[in-house]
């Protein structure tokens, strides 16, 4: 068995209706939840993030510097068990601790959980930690806080959207075409850890921990995002709980943003689609690379690496018509402004791509990762840490019809929370409801467009 | 002949009605408003026109 990062698991399903009719059902759910809102809100309700401070002493210990230190420490150690064993374990993909530890439990757990929760990376960000220290250990010795160059505003959080774009490829196109295994090798994972790590230090040593973690840590600028979803969230040494979405509103002030949430929609696209839906015209130009003397791995690569970009055009081109449509409406304010206020609209979109199609493939790799994979995670077979290392995954768990009906649920309920938090935008341009609700008919159809879409990936994938 | 072995290539068509639905929609709601705006702006320069002729 080999571990099929690419796809969710789901087998062939018994449903009782084509899967395309769910497109329409899906369609004709969020075509009512958009006429419910345009009779229903009137006034903006997530602009205020209606902040609830929880106990103070609650608040004192979770954000106390031992916590801090204790979380920050299980953070670096679990990254160095990973690129341990990356290193030094076995080449079996499904075996080694490293693979579904970074590309599932962290990769899709951070997101499924900080969607509910707020932001769960930060406190056990190995980088933020290692940083922190250092910054801590520089200060007490030289008795002064270390100097930062100022971080150029313009690059906002592009060099985050590049990096999510760096690590998907590393996943499914450098992975998909590795040599010694069908998919990616633990020991590049590994290799791809350590210069990651040396990365995102240098680039906290220059530009400072906090700011870095902010607009160019991949992993802290993505988890952080879906982060936004969540209720609870700390400001000023306080915990505190808010109205779920709320705090998603103002994310996307920062340049550069609409790229990340483009590039994790577009990154699930073409994973979704890499064997499915795009696998005719994949081959297509691979063959026509193989035709002009390209070597095969490098044609592979270049025909998955071109097949992404595009990917990236084309979900970023969907809601670039959104927001072009938005500007024929009267009193609309500016291109740029319109795209920067919308851009937190396609979180929710993001999230349900992610469950849609890794759901299932979490559950299952998630039994792995907290069975045989904690006791033996170099896969060598030496070793049964916690009695755990003969447990198997029971792929019986989830029916293919549960999945399917969890797959629709999560894109319908996504987009209908992105229609939301759109209408509620719009009523901020545009006081004027009828206005408002004008300007909402593109996104709408981008929401439809979207959700057709992700249903045609799953179902030509499931199929 | 009906290449049936070949349908399922085409299945796609079925995701992109809904869409084509709503796109369409959308314009012809936009076509209607920018014809009921110009017809309003039409008659209010006609009544303009008919007070001009009344002072002449």
């Amino acid at each position: 068995m080999t571990l099929p990062v690419a796809h969710a698991l789901a087998s062939r399903q018994d449903l009782p209706i084509p899967a395309w009719l769910f497109a329409w059902a899906a369609s004709i759910v969020l075509i009512v939840s958009f006429f419910a809102l345009s009779a229903a809100w009137r006034k903006p309700q997530f602009e205020d993030e209606h902040r609830r401070p929880l106990g103070e002493r609650f608040s004192a210990a979770l954000l106390s510097l031992p916590v801090q230190v204790l979380c920050g420490a299980i953070g670096v150690f679990l990254l160095g068990v990973a690129v341990y064993a990356g290193l030094r374990g076995t080449e079996a993909p499904d075996r080694n601790f490293a693979l579904t530890f970074i590309f599932v439990t962290c990769w899709l757990g951070f997101p499924f959980f900080s969607a509910f929760l707020g932001n769960l990376f930060r406190p056990f960000n190995p980088w933020r930690a290692v940083g922190r220290a250092a910054g801590g250990a520089f200060a007490s010795i030289a008795g002064q806080r270390p100097a930062h160059l100022a971080y150029p505003e313009r690059l906002g959080r592009w060099p985050a959207a590049v990096g999510l774009l760096a690590f998907v490829w590393i996943e499914v196109v450098y992975g998909r075409t590795s040599i010694v295994s069908v998919d990616i090798e633990p020991h590049a994972v590994a290799i791809a850890a350590l210069v990651y790590s040396v990365y995102t230090l240098a680039m906290m040593a220059v530009f400072g921990v906090e700011k870095w973690c902010d607009r160019g840590e991949a992993f802290s600028v993505y988890f952080g995002m879906f982060g936004r979803l969540g209720i609870f969230g700390a400001r000023d040494g306080r915990l505190y709980r808010r109205r779920p979405f709320s705090a998603a509103t103002d994310w996307a002030v920062v340049p550069g943003s609409a790229a990340v949430v483009i590039a994790s929609i577009a990154a699930t696209s073409f994973d979704g689609a890499q064997d499915g839906a795009f696998k005719d015209a994949i081959e297509k130009t691979f063959e026509w690379f193989i035709d002009r003397g390209v070597g095969l791995t490098t044609g592979l690569r270049l025909t998955d690496t071109i097949f992404m970009l595009l990917t990236f055009a084309a979900v970023g081109g969907v809601y670039m018509l959104g927001v072009r449509g938005m500007r024929t409406v009267p009193g609309a304010p500016s291109f740029k402004q319109l795209r920067t206020g919308f851009a937190h609209t396609l979180i929710p979109i993001a999230l349900a791509y992610l469950v849609a199609h890794y759901f299932s493939f979490f559950v299952f790799q998630e039994q792995a990762q907290f069975g045989y994979l904690l006791s033996d995670p170099l896969g060598t077979g030496h070793t049964d840490l916690f009695g755990t290392v003969s447990n198997e995954v029971d792929y019986k768990l989830l029916s293919a019809n549960a999945i399917w009906y969890v797959q629709v649920a999560a894109l319908v309920i996504g987009h209908v929370i992105g229609l939301m938090l759109a209408h509620d935008r719009a009523l901020v341009y545009w006081p004027d409801y009828r206005k408002a609700t004008a300007s909402q008919y593109w996104m709408l159809a981008v929401m439809v467009a979207f959700t057709c879409f992700g249903l045609y990936l799953l179902s030509v994938a499931n199929g | 002949m009906l290449p049936v072995a070949h349908v399922g290539h085409y299945l796609w068509v079925f995701y992109v009605i809904p869409i084509l639905i709503v796109v369409g929609a959308i314009v012809r709601n936009a076509i209607a408003q920018r014809r009921l705006a110009r017809d309003e702006s039409g008659e209010s320069s006609t009544a303009r026109g008919g007070e001009f002729t009344k002072r002449d």
